[in-house]
């Protein structure tokens, strides 16, 4: 007779957040507002937070805690306050041009996820407190995260892909490697600090040329 | 070792924090230039002062050094110290069109850090943060001719190359959790811990891990189909910047892919990793060689033939055997030495007639002798014509190839460099022999007096690519064949 596997509330919580993760990245999918778009990340790194101190909390591991202390801090409010300040209220115009509009785009979205879960299922591996298959969500956020780079011209949009995209990278790390050693998932933030304030730096300066941080019209450079 | 290696890396970290304080003042250039050379000198010293061969750890395991990790270092190394030279005389008034000069000397430092950095760390999530340093700093550096061209040239690179970077990372830790049944959950994902454990590792997670390390990686190489960042970038920055990241940056990314290869080749074997590599790498060489054939910015040909050499070196090693291999890694070298000399080449004419465009280039070697025949010299040995080191790299990996009974790859590598190389000088004879009057620049700066850092950069690149081509020095020798070992098999 098989037997049930078990679930305690960290599973469960687990799994919820998961869910609320994922249905974070594809609600980036619906918003067309650069401001709102950036709440948006900052809703999905409290999930990236949440699940980060879950796990530390399950494993006894206080390496993980500090880290998803560290994590909510610089994802939560660090990154999404700097970049609003930084670029969002020096141009008038906050509307994302779209590639593809958000019908399609939440369609594509949700066929991405489809496509992630599927591959994460051939991979053996147990993620910790995660359902099968524990890449399924971080890969979600990762392939989300592309196609709202790809398909948003905007700089503000473009780095909340990609922050998205560290995000589902982020997560799979906590998921499957949740040992790696605290010194590295510490650097990997730090590292990026710097990048933010560098991809700021060529946001206002895009900014500041075109009054605009749509780059619709970025596109010189070809062949 | 571990003393070199810090005063190694010590160099430009000061040099970059003078920098700051110093900004452009001339004292700036020469310290640069005497912290970038001495550098060079290190690494020389690290590499063969201490038989890095054998593979050693130095200062506990924080540093790393074997055959490969040698050979990238010497070539960033090079790289550094040249580009360091040339661009002291590149930023003296009425040469170089570089607006964000204050910030110009601690930016290529730290970029020249950031390199020295990546093949020496026994870590490989450190590797990842030093190779993920070098985008956000040499994203800037891009950038400093201040146009909207350049300011496009490096949004793009920034974001293509950062996200290509999350997918390397993305890799790592698929790779780091490939080891995590036999070395427990908590341990430092180093080389050589991973290569003892490769044959208990998980063989599913690291053939996945490794193709997104590929792909990530691959990116900053300027792998086809990644490649979209690189023509821009390598066009669009200053020309001492287009050498480092030709020369340099793709190497040191190339090196990331292939430290990887190097674990997955002993936990899966090494027809996966050489599978992979030859996929990529003949699809580079393809599409780059065909691309140089339609190229009107001088700049952006050389930038493609950047592609064209990645993707033969990538080829040399997914050919397999001691012989593609060496060539392979020769390659690396003398294509830093090359293409650092086609790049100043470049930049001597940009600085000269004031536009990217070959059609209003002409007679070079009229008005500035000097100038022109190092850059018809630098078309010919980035294009791999005798007696440069690029044929007998080239060579070497084709005989490689033929040893290996890899025909249709040794074709293919013959056939798109001959390809590569009528693209290519095409361009640069119409540029420097054709008679005609240039329709672009002033008189005043076409012909104006060489530069002398700038030539003496040009020289030594030269002689390097020259020398080579006709002799390998037995260290070196002995250091190829090391690298050849690590990935590719023993002779």
């Amino acid at each position: 007779m098989p037997v049930a596997p078990h679930y305690d509330v960290a599973h469960a919580t687990a799994a919820i957040i998961a869910i609320l993760a994922l249905l974070s990245g594809l609600s980036l999918l619906l918003v067309k507002q650069v401001h709102e778009q950036v709440r948006v990340y900052a809703v999905q790194s409290v999930f990236a937070a949440g699940y980060t101190l879950l796990v530390g909390i399950d494993r006894v591991d206080a390496a993980l805690i500090v880290l998803a202390v560290w994590t909510a801090l610089i994802k939560v409010i660090v990154i999404p306050v700097s970049i609003d300040r930084a670029v969002t209220r020096q141009v008038s115009e906050h509307e994302v041009p779209l590639v593809v509009q958000v019908p399609m785009s939440l369609l594509i979205g949700v066929t991405l996820a489809g496509l992630a879960y599927w591959s994460g299922s051939a991979l053996p591996i147990h993620g910790a407190l995660l359902p099968m298959p524990a890449l399924g969500m971080p890969l979600s956020l990762v392939l989300v995260g592309f196609f709202f780079m790809i398909t948003r011209q905007n700089v503000i949009s473009q780095i909340v892909g990609l922050l998205t995209l560290e995000n589902g990278v982020f997560l799979a790390t906590v998921a499957i490697a949740p040992g790696l050693p605290f010194a590295i998932g510490f650097l990997l933030l730090l590292d990026l600090l710097p990048a933010v304030v560098f991809y700021g730096v060529f946001a206002r300066l895009i900014a500041a040329r075109a009054k605009t941080t749509n780059i619709e019209d970025m596109a010189v450079l070809r062949g | 070792m571990a003393v070199w290696l810090l005063i190694m890396l010590a160099l430009p970290l000061a040099a970059a924090a003078a920098g700051v304080v110093l900004g452009d003042r001339p004292a700036m250039g020469w310290l640069s230039v005497a912290s970038a050379v001495a550098s060079f000198a290190a690494a020389l010293v690290v590499v063969f002062g201490y038989d890095a061969v054998r593979g050693r750890h130095a200062l506990g395991s924080v540093f790393f050094l074997d055959g490969l990790s040698g050979v990238f270092l010497i070539a960033v190394a090079f790289v550094y110290a040249v580009v360091a030279v040339y661009s002291a005389g590149y930023l003296l008034p009425g040469i170089g069109h570089i607006r964000l000069r204050r910030w110009y000397w601690p930016l290529l430092n730290l970029f020249g850090l950031a390199l020295l950095v990546t093949p020496v760390m026994a870590n490989l999530g450190v590797l990842w943060v030093a190779v993920e340093l070098t985008t956000v700093v040499s994203a800037l550096l891009v950038t400093s001719e201040g146009s909207d061209e350049s300011l496009e040239a490096g949004w793009k690179y920034i974001v293509i190359g950062s996200a290509g970077l999350a997918v390397g990372l993305l890799g790592i830790v698929l790779i780091y959790a490939a080891g995590v049944p036999s070395l427990g959950d908590h341990y430092t994902p180093t080389y050589t811990t991973l290569v003892h454990a490769g044959p208990h590792l998980n063989g599913t997670l690291v053939r996945t891990g490794f193709a997104f390390v590929l792909v990530g990686f691959g990116t900053k190489v300027g792998l086809v189909p990644m490649h979209a960042w690189l023509p821009d970038a390598h066009s669009e920055g200053p020309s001492p910047i287009s050498a480092m990241l030709s020369g340099a940056l793709l190497a040191a990314a190339l090196y990331a892919v292939l430290r990887f290869g190097a674990i997955a080749q002993v936990a899966v074997g090494p027809s996966y990793v050489h599978v992979l590599l030859l996929v990529f790498g003949a699809l580079s060489l393809v599409v780059a060689a065909l691309f140089t054939l339609r190229q009107t910015n001088y700049k952006r040909l050389l930038a493609y033939s950047s592609i064209e050499h990645m993707g033969i070196v990538s080829l040399g090693i997914g050919i397999g055997g001691p012989i593609a291999a060496y060539g392979a890694f020769f390659h690396v070298l003398v294509h830093a030495a090359a293409k650092t000399l086609a790049f100043f080449g470049a930049g001597e004419v940009l600085s000269r007639y004031e536009t990217r465009d070959a059609e209003e280039v002409r007679g070079v070697i009229r008005v500035a002798p000097f100038a022109g025949v190092m850059v018809l010299l630098g078309a010919l040995a980035i294009t791999g014509v005798p007696p440069f080191g690029i044929f007998r790299s080239e060579l070497l990996i084709v005989t490689g190839g033929f040893s290996q009974s890899r025909y249709a790859l040794a074709g293919l590598l013959i056939v798109f460099a001959n390809v590569a190389f009528v693209g290519v000088y095409q361009v640069f004879h119409r540029m420097v022999l054709s008679p005609g009057e240039a329709t672009a620049g002033d008189r005043t700066h076409v012909g104006r007096p060489e530069q002398p850092l700038m030539a003496v950069a040009m020289v030594i690149s030269l002689i390097v690519v020259l020398v080579l081509g006709l002799w390998i020095p037995s260290p070196l020798n002995r250091l190829l064949h090391g690298a050849a070992t690590v990935i590719g098999g023993r002779l």
